[in-house]
This record gives C-alpha cells, sequence and structure tokens, in this order.
C-alpha cells in the first residue's frame, strides 16, 4: 500500500475547445498566453487547457469564450495537464474520454448553430427536437397492405 | 531483458480499484500494460465489423482494440482481456475476443473477471505465463528433452521431482508439501536415488509450482517457470501429442488448471482458485470420510452412480455434508465417491472449461488425473475420451526437466 | 444557481451549455477531481480505490460488478445532490466514465426517479436539429430556479 500525495491540490482544470472558421486551437493559445499571469496553459489539438485557483481560470475562460463565443466550448477536467496517469505516451493509447471528446466535437458545429441564432430566433418559438421514442412505427395494417401487394 | 508489452482489452478494472493490481502484476514479470491506440472511426468500424451488438461502450472499445491487435495495426506481445466478475454482457464479450484473438493471431491471450478483491499477487502467476509465451517461444519449442536433468514441482499439495535422461524418465520422487524446502530436499532424494545419479552429475535443473522461487534458488536451477507452461509441455510430452492443438486440464490440491494448446504452447488459459469445493481437497476430505485412502476412491468411484446421492451443494463444506447425510440415510461409499467425483469435474467444468476451447485429445494431469472416477466423471461432462499419460502427476517436473535441458552448457 | 445532471456525465457540450447559461453542471470530472486531489491510498489511474465499490453499494446490491459499484461511487451523489437533469439518449460512444451500459441504466433510473425536472434529447444531426436542440436546453434552463425566466 503506498500513499498518495496528490499534485496541484486546491487547483482547478478546464478544458476550452475551439471549432471556428476565425480561430485555430494555437490563435487561441497565443491570446491566452497573453492573459495568463502565471495561470497554467496547455495548448492541445483541439485547444487548451487552463489549470490555477479556480478564480484565475474563470477570469480567463470569461476573456476567451467573449473571443468567439458561438465556437468556443469549457468543460471542467479531473487530471491537470500531462499527468501521467492520462497521458497517452504512458498510456500507450487514448484515455477513454478521449473518444467522447472526439465524438462530440465531430457534431460541435450543430451547437454553435443554435448558440448563433439564439438571438434572432426565440427558443419559446422553436420546435422541441425530435425524440428518440417519437419515431412513428409502420402500421400493422399498412404492412398487411404492403404484404399483399407483393403477393398478388 | 526486453519488455514484454502486453495489451489491455478491459471494462471496469480502473473503476473497481483494482488497474493497479494489473499494473503492478505485469511489472512483477518485467512486462508492461498498454491500452492499443485507435481512433474513434476504428472503434465505429470495427465494432460494426465484429457484429457483437453489445451496448456497454468500454466493450465496444475492447472489440476495436481487438481487431487492431489482430490485424497488425497495433502490435503486441500478449494480450489481457480483464471484465468484471459477475457481469454477463461483459462475460459474452470476454470469451468471443479470446476465441477471436486465438484464432487470428499467434499472441498469448489470457481473460480473467475480477472483483474489488482481486490482487497483484492473482494475476502473478498468468502475466508470468504471458511474458514466458511471448519471450522463450524457442524454448518452449523443445520438443526432446537431452542430457540429465532434473525437474522439481513444488506444490501446494505435494512436492515432486522427476530425473531424466536422454529423452526418458529414469527417477521420480513424491510426497506431500509440508515444509517447501524440506519436501523438496527429500523429493529430490528420492529421485535421485532411484535414477542412481548424483547432484553432482546433473547437468540443469528446473522448477515449477507454487514454491518455484524457492526452491529453484535453494537449487541454483537454470529455469524457473510458472506451472501454466511447464504443465502444458510436460502434459503434451508425455501424451505424446506435441504437434497440433490440444486441451491441458489439471485439478490440483489448490488451484486448477484448463489450458488450449497449439504445438505444446499454452494459447489460451485459465486458472481457478477461489474455491476448494472444486479441487482435489475435496476429495481428499471424501476419501477421509469414507475411511479410505486416497488412492481407492477412484476405483471405488468407479464403481459406483453419481446421480444416487443427491448434493445440494459444491461447497467444501455443505457439499461434504450432503455426503454424510447421503451416507447416513443408507447411499453406498461407492456412489458417494462417485458424487463427489462428479460434484468437482461439473464444477470445473462449469466454471472453468467454458473459457478455453475443448479440442482433443483432452489431456488430464496432475494427481487427481490418478482418480479414475474424476476422469470418468469429466469424460461423462466432455463426451470425449480423455488421456491420462503415464507419469501424469508428474507433470509439472517431467515439463521442467524437458525444459531445462535447453540450458545444459554447449546446448 | 441550479445543480445539473449531466447524462453523459462527461459530455463537453452539456456541461458547456449549462453553465454559459447559468447553472452549475455537475459533471463526472469534479467527481475525479475530487479523488485526485486528495490525499490516501494510492490508485491510479483514477484514485478510486477497492473501497469504492463498498461504497457503491448504497446505490446497487453486492452481487452487482464491481465496475458498476465503483461508477456509481462517483455517480450516486451527484444523482442525489441534482436539482435538474438533461439526457442525452443515444450517448453510445461515451467511454471511460459512462463506458457501462449497466450502470449507464441505473444511472438514468434513479434520475427518473427523484422527483426533478429531467429533459431528454439526442445529439443533433444537422444545424436545425442543433438549433432545436440548444433552444430547448435553454428554455428548460430558463425554467429552474435562478434562471432568466
Amino acid at each position: 500500500m503506498t500513499t498518495y500525495n496528490p499534485r496541484y491540490a486546491g487547483t482547478v482544470t478546464k478544458y476550452v475547445f475551439v471549432d471556428s472558421p476565425e480561430m485555430t486551437p494555437s490563435d487561441l493559445a497565443i491570446r491566452a498566453y497573453e492573459i495568463s499571469q502565471g495561470v497554467m496553459i496547455k495548448e492541445t489539438c483541439f485547444g487548451l487547457q487552463v489549470t490555477g485557483r479556480e478564480d484565475d481560470v474563470n477570469r480567463i475562460i470569461d476573456l476567451l469564450r467573449a473571443l468567439d463565443p458561438s465556437h468556443i466550448f469549457v468543460k471542467d477536467r479531473g487530471f491537470s495537464p500531462g499527468d501521467p496517469r492520462r497521458c497517452r505516451a504512458n498510456l500507450g493509447g487514448a484515455r477513454p474520454g478521449y473518444f467522447g471528446h472526439e465524438f462530440e466535437m465531430g457534431l460541435i458545429r450543430n451547437i454553435s448553430k443554435g448558440l448563433e441564432s439564439l438571438p434572432s430566433r426565440k427558443p419559446g418559438d422553436i420546435p422541441h427536437p425530435p425524440a428518440p421514442s417519437t419515431a412513428p412505427r409502420l402500421d400493422a395494417r399498412d404492412l398487411k397492405k404492403i404484404i399483399e401487394s407483393q403477393e398478388s | 531483458m526486453t519488455r514484454v508489452r502486453i495489451a489491455q482489452l478491459s471494462c471496469g478494472p480502473e473503476y473497481s480499484g483494482v488497474q493497479k493490481e494489473i499494473d503492478e502484476a505485469a511489472a512483477a514479470v518485467d512486462a508492461e500494460i498498454f491500452f492499443p491506440d485507435i481512433k474513434l472511426a476504428d472503434i465505429r468500424r470495427s465494432f460494426d465489423m465484429f457484429g457483437l451488438d453489445v451496448r456497454s461502450p468500454d466493450l465496444k472499445l475492447a472489440i476495436a482494440r481487438a481487431k487492431a491487435l489482430v490485424e497488425g495495426r497495433v502490435e503486441a506481445d500478449a494480450v489481457f482481456i480483464a471484465t468484471c466478475f459477475r457481469c454477463a454482457e461483459a462475460a459474452i464479450v470476454r470469451n468471443e475476443l479470446r476465441r477471436y484473438i486465438h484464432e487470428n493471431s499467434r499472441l498469448p491471450v489470457v481473460s480473467y473477471s475480477f472483483t474489488e478483491r482481486t490482487t497483484s499477487g492473482t494475476l502473478l502467476t498468468r502475466m508470468e505465463a504471458l511474458t514466458t509465451i511471448a519471450r522463450r517461444r524457442a524454448l518452449l519449442a523443445r520438443e526432446v528433452q537431452q542430457g540429465l536433468t532434473m525437474g522439481v514441482d513444488s506444490g501446494s499439495s505435494t512436492t515432486k521431482a522427476v530425473v531424466m535422461r536422454d529423452n526418458q524418465i529414469i527417477g521420480t520422487g513424491w510426497l506431500p508439501t509440508t515444509a517447501v524446502l524440506q519436501s523438496a530436499d527429500e523429493a529430490v532424494t528420492q529421485a535421485l536415488s532411484a535414477a542412481g545419479v548424483t547432484r553432482d552429475e546433473l547437468q540443469a535443473i528446473g522448477t515449477t509450482g507454487y514454491g518455484r522461487f524457492l526452491v529453484g534458488e535453494h537449487l541454483k536451477a537454470d529455469l524457473i517457470q510458472e506451472e501454466l507452461t511447464v504443465n502444458s509441455k510436460g502434459a503434451v510430452f508425455l501424451a505424446g501429442t506435441q504437434a497440433g492443438p490440444s486441451t491441458v486440464i489439471d485439478i490440483g490440491g489448490m488451484d486448477n488448471k484448463a489450458i488450449s494448446v497449439q504445438d505444446g504452447i499454452p494459447g489460451t488459459f485459465t486458472m481457478g482458485g477461489i474455491c476448494a469445493g472444486a479441487s482435489g481437497r475435496f476429495l481428499e476430505m471424501t476419501a477421509k470420510r469414507l475411511g479410505v485412502d486416497i488412492t481407492e476412491l477412484g476405483p471405488l468411484a468407479m464403481k459406483g452412480l453419481s446421480r444416487k446421492v443427491p448434493m445440494n451443494s459444491y461447497c467444501i463444506v455443505f457439499g461434504t455434508q450432503s455426503l454424510v447425510n447421503a451416507l447416513a440415510a443408507g447411499s453406498s461409499p461407492e456412489d458417494v465417491a462417485a458424487a463427489a467425483c462428479h460434484s468437482v469435474a461439473e464444477q470445473v467444468f462449469e466454471q472453468q472449461l467454458q473459457e478455453v476451447d475443448i479440442k482433443d485429445p483432452v489431456i488430464m494431469v496432475g494427481g487427481t488425473s490418478l482418480i479414475q472416477g474424476l476422469v470418468r466423471a469429466m469424460e461423462e461432462l466432455l463426451q470425449t475420451k480423455i488421456l491420462v499419460p503415464h507419469h501424469s502427476q508428474y507433470i509439472g517436473a517431467v515439463g521442467s526437466a524437458l525444459l531445462a535441458s535447453g540450458f545444459i552448457k554447449g546446448e | 444557481m441550479a445543480k445539473v445532471f449531466l447524462y453523459p456525465t462527461t459530455s463537453l457540450i452539456l456541461s458547456d451549455l449549462v453553465a454559459r447559461f447559468g447553472h452549475s453542471p455537475l459533471s463526472a470530472a469534479l467527481q475525479i477531481r475530487e479523488r485526485i486531489q486528495t490525499p490516501g491510498l494510492e490508485s491510479p489511474p483514477l484514485q478510486i480505490t477497492p473501497e469504492e465499490p463498498k461504497k457503491g453499494l448504497k446505490w446497487a446490491a453486492v452481487e452487482v460488478p464491481s465496475g458498476v459499484r465503483g461508477r456509481m461511487s462517483l455517480y450516486g451523489p451527484m444523482i442525489d445532490e441534482a436539482e435538474a437533469a438533461i439526457i442525452i439518449n443515444n450517448a453510445d460512444f461515451s467511454f471511460g466514465c459512462m463506458g457501462c451500459a449497466r450502470t449507464n441504466e441505473l444511472i438514468k433510473y434513479l434520475v427518473r426517479k427523484r422527483d426533478i425536472p429531467v429533459l431528454d434529447l439526442e445529439y443533433p444531426r444537422n444545424e436545425e436539429e442543433g438549433v432545436e436542440f440548444v433552444a430547448a436546453i435553454k428554455r428548460f434552463l430558463d425554467a429552474l430556479h435562478g434562471g432568466s425566466a
């Protein structure tokens, strides 16, 4: 049994993802470095990770979000950047959570579209999105008709 | 020694608190665990192509990683498949992936279902076998024993020693294990004396079994190796079935092994050791209760019918209780002996043989293979004839002596 | 500001939108962070020790696999704490924390059993569905206490 002593206790890490025609992850990183004031910034293929005291991290994130609000997305991360327990270099392959990001980033432009449209289309006027259970099944009588038409 | 790279295909170990145990077991045999790197598109495509429509995303990931290994997109030396004990969905995936990798690649595979109580110690022998198969293919390919060598199998119940010369067994030693080193020394003395040779004449020594490290150091062994690869080798050597597929079943004193062997090298295997009711110990207790020697239990069971004795449990405590009740109710000792054999065979069949592919010839080895009633019960369950080679109780010692001859100087 | 449970709890999209519209997302990362930053016994990678599946017994019986119980020790407290929930029902490619289908079924059931507002969605397949998706979340969040409605 080995005792565990955490590093970076008391910090938070947040992912900042960018998928924008106006801005690349490295553009975002440059802007982040300019305002970082000692907060740790780590560039990734999707955007950034920002690590530091919660207030500092939130301040930077608010400033970054304002650059391109509909195309910048933020979420919390449990680990600090480069943690050997999650790092691809140590695991041989990506940590499982990476695939989840890859999946959501594949459709994030739809979300961006939704965010862009908010000022012009009031949420109350937009229909509720399709739910899985509402997809209608073929009526048995219709199926019967199809079968009969095939038989004749 | 280069580190063996073991690809992990799994669902759940990091949430059960046992990933560290897996990593430690691998590190103890100079291997490292890694996770095959693939892309999301690979996961979707591979999962669709594999055709097993499971719901759990981590199992989909495991399937895609297995395909990447088999198709050679990711290189590995061995594969470790681990999923939660009692998960039906994962058990199906575990079995199918093990079979898929075994049939479509040369990668050695071991699968394991863990609980939060699984420790690195439990996993060690399996990891050692995986790395041995990956590292020592050339040694394991050896089919002929040469020179004068000795093998010692320090088991949990008994210690065995065998001296071999020019592919023949020329001396054996056997006794119950008490103090590990003392028992080993005594078995060695017996074997040397039967062979008519001295310690100094031996050209190489191999050890295996639970006490292999201790005894190996004590005897200055040239080869110290776990019993999965050694017993496979010993079994096909004694049975004369070195080429092609075979299945080795070893019901031991403390744990059982079922090994799917190809050309003398284990492909997939399982080791079980949680329940004493599925072990040789259960048969020892039955013999004691019947007032017969363990060597008489087999012939006794051959005269009985297991179905005449109702057994409500496989457990060594409650199962024995059922046997005692049956005796009190007038069942014959023959039927009770047969029921005990059937109980052990059925439990091994249900819990372990489902995890390996049974291919003929099926070879039973170890001390319990001498209990004919147990072999017959297993034959009935598997619906096949089982081979029990001469000297089958010395299996580990024979395998060790055979493999140790690869270490004779000048070889 | 309401505490909103997310399904999948690892979702970037849900986590972002909930925070963006002024509420507090309950995401898996917070549970992991707490463990990673707490001293104790070493149990990489997630600092989930063999004790956690035992804590999971509060939500799943002992015959339930250890991986389900270990995951429930992460999510159980979040579900208990949640004041609302957003569920994406076709999250078939959420690995790791959401990698076990049985756990996921249990999570959804426990969320629905609580008397809290729940919004059910699917991932948007095109831009128009994206507009509907974002609008539905905005409507839902605005109606919660501390929302802008």
